[in-house]
């Protein structure tokens, strides 16, 4: 009985700790946004862990006013960033998946291009940085520089191979004698495809769009690499945010973070329910 | 109404050879059982008759033309697959309605056929279910609807009713017999299961290792076997194969007749043996009783060599008896070295 009191107190703090790890930064995160800069920022010399004086400058300011005098106004507020981070990053997803899930299918069933997955993931071999610098040249020729659908370019090409590959997995699991049963019915490979394989894969294919659209979601140096002025994301517009009086901007930052967190955990929440359900049950006998 | 046909049909998978050089027909209406240990390549016969995967040589004849290059969906036949392969997004109506509404089939014609079959099947009442809420029962008669629901030239099923326990079984292969001859179609049917392929099959092939050993009708088979193969794969308990020294005058199993010059092994089924009690001197002495109630299984040693045998009904002999064993010349076969029929000689 001792032992295992003592063994569940440990269990717990292991629990707790790891809990803290994770979640305390979140914690801070989310009470910066709301706090006022005398509370944020070190020359206040208050800091505290709840805001003292619940306030939403941080939000009103990253937006385009300033009601502190210490800070002035910014020049550009984030509303562009977040549309320019919102349409790449969706974009980018659609293309990796559309790309991804037919090229998964078609190897997985006909396994022609046995050298293609390889091939797909060795793109993931090399350091970004040695493919980002012809990728600018590339795309300042093209005139894609800038623009949020060149980033959505970028982003698809870039997370096609997970796509690919987590896509072909879910693929090879599934039980062929299902579209087997589809073809003797009556259907055409391609219809098999749409009727009885993606209705099958919707759990598969949500946890794919999720897991490749917080990558792009959180990208910085690509967009870094590709945008200037007009379609900068959210991450590289959150690194600008400075001033010279007070230096970096920590409220405005969180206040951003926040904002910037919400699209994964709304997305995450939406898809749950698929996550949790069997892919094939009920499909096969035991 | 179809026959098949399959001529000198060849199949590789990679090194392995699945199927190697079978020929075989199934005449129209028949009730066509392949028997088979598992992975000698029954599903895959049934695959390309589908037309799902191509053979590397050899010709597929469906009622007589050559079914090269065409679509599985365009050769209408039907088939239950081993695992079943229910749509897991449908409910089980849609996945019966399935094969209709993908022809085109009019929409008050796919409820009245729906509603048939799940009466024949008695599946009415879980038809809006999906796949994952019923029991393997329930989906393997799901799966049995959705090929019977529509009107193909023959129907295939792999080993449809293995995941049923023994009784409902036994039900289901007399339903099954029931219903193909009510639809008069060809039925190819796989099975691991000697006592279900017997049953039910009007002809039916042994294969083994991606050949087929033997093809008839199952008393065919089962009374004059060309291999040794063939004997042992029918009949429970299986057929006993000594070398034929055992038998003779004054050996342990008193056996009068002509033997084939070739033959070096004799077979006996378990029900021909006729066993008496006897002195300890020659014969043999019975190491095991299995009373089963309608028959008794005996295991008899003689000279190191173990057989069984099966008495009607209920028997006095016990273990540590000892008896004499006598077969009927008629119902004895014979082998040769390479485990093939023998002739007898005149």
């Amino acid at each position: 009985m001792q032992r295992t009191l003592l063994f569940e107190t440990f269990r717990f703090s292991i629990i707790f700790l790891i809990i803290a790890l994770t979640l305390v930064p979140t914690l801070w995160m989310v009470s910066m946004a709301f706090k006022p800069i005398q509370e944020w920022s070190a020359s206040g010399g208050d800091l505290t862990w709840w805001p003292k004086n619940p306030t939403l400058d941080n939000f009103r300011f990253i937006f385009g006013e300033s009601s502190s005098e210490l800070i002035v106004a910014l020049e550009r507020g984030a509303g562009r960033p977040i549309l320019a981070s919102l349409l790449s990053a969706t974009f980018g997803t659609l293309i990796a998946m559309v790309a991804g899930t037919t090229a998964a299918y078609g190897l997985s069933r006909f396994n022609s291009g046995r050298n293609l997955p390889l091939a797909l993931i060795q793109l993931r071999l090399f350091p970004p940085m040695a493919v980002m610098i012809p990728v600018m040249i590339m795309w300042a020729f093209l005139g894609l520089t800038d623009t949020w659908w060149g980033l959505a370019l970028i982003y698809g090409i870039v997370t096609l191979p997970f796509a690919f590959w987590l896509m072909k997995t879910f693929f090879d699991d599934m039980p062929r004698e299902i579209e087997d049963a589809a073809l003797v019915e009556g259907c055409s490979r391609f219809r098999v495809f749409l009727k009885i394989t993606l209705p099958m894969m919707r759990p598969a294919l949500a946890s794919s769009a999720l897991f490749v659209f917080i990558l792009n979601w959180s990208d910085y140096l690509i967009a870094l690499l590709l945008t200037t002025r007009d379609w900068v994301t959210i991450p590289v517009y959150m690194a600008s945010l400075s001033s010279s009086m007070t230096g970096q901007l920590y409220g405005a930052k969180a206040a951003l973070g926040l904002i910037a967190a919400i699209p994964p955990v709304v997305m995450g929440i939406a898809i749950q329910k698929h996550l949790v359900r069997g892919l094939t049950f009920g499909a096969l006998k035991e | 109404m179809a026959s098949i046909s399959f001529k000198n049909v060849s199949k590789r998978f990679g090194d392995n050879l699945a199927l190697d050089n079978v020929s075989f027909e199934v005449k129209d209406n028949a009730f066509f059982c392949l028997f088979g240990p598992p992975l000698c390549g029954k599903s895959t016969i049934l695959k390309i008759i589908l037309g799902l995967i191509d053979p590397d040589e050899g010709e597929v004849l469906i009622d007589g033309r050559s079914v090269a290059g065409v679509a599985p969906a365009q050769r209408n036949i039907a088939m239950v697959f081993q695992n079943l392969a229910l749509f897991p997004h449908m409910s089980a109506e849609q996945n019966v309605r399935f094969p209709l509404a993908e022809r085109g089939v009019d929409p008050l014609e796919i409820s009245n056929r729906v509603a048939e079959v799940a009466e024949k099947l008695n599946i009415t009442h879980i038809l809006s279910k999906p796949p994952s809420q019923l029991s393997g029962g329930e989906r393997q008669r799901v799966a049995i609807a959705r090929a019977l629901v529509r009107d193909p030239n023959a129907y295939l099923m792999d080993d449809p009713i293995s995941a049923l326990d023994a009784r409902l079984r036994e039900q289901t292969r007399v339903e099954l017999r029931r219903i193909q001859q009510e639809l008069g179609k060809t039925l190819v049917y796989v099975t691991h299961d000697q006592e279900e392929a017997m049953s039910v099959a009007d002809t039916m092939a042994i294969m083994e290792d991606g050949k087929i050993r033997q093809t008839g009708t199952p008393v065919d088979l089962y009374d004059s076997p060309n291999s040794t193969y063939v004997a042992k794969m029918l009949g429970s308990p299986a057929m006993n194969i000594l070398p034929l020294d055992f038998a003779g005058k004054g050996k342990p199993i008193s056996f009068s007749g002509n033997t084939p010059k070739t033959a070096i092994s004799i077979g006996i089924r378990p029900e021909d043996l006729e066993i008496k009690l006897a002195k300890p001197s020659n014969g043999a002495s019975v190491v095991n009783v299995e009373p089963l109630g309608s028959f008794t299984t005996l295991m008899l040693d003689t000279s190191g060599k173990q057989l069984l045998a099966t008495l009607r009904g209920q028997t006095k002999i016990q273990t540590g008896d000892h008896v004499a064993i006598m077969v009927n010349p008629e119902r004895a076969h014979f082998f040769d070295k390479s485990g093939a029929a023998a002739q007898a000689a005149g």
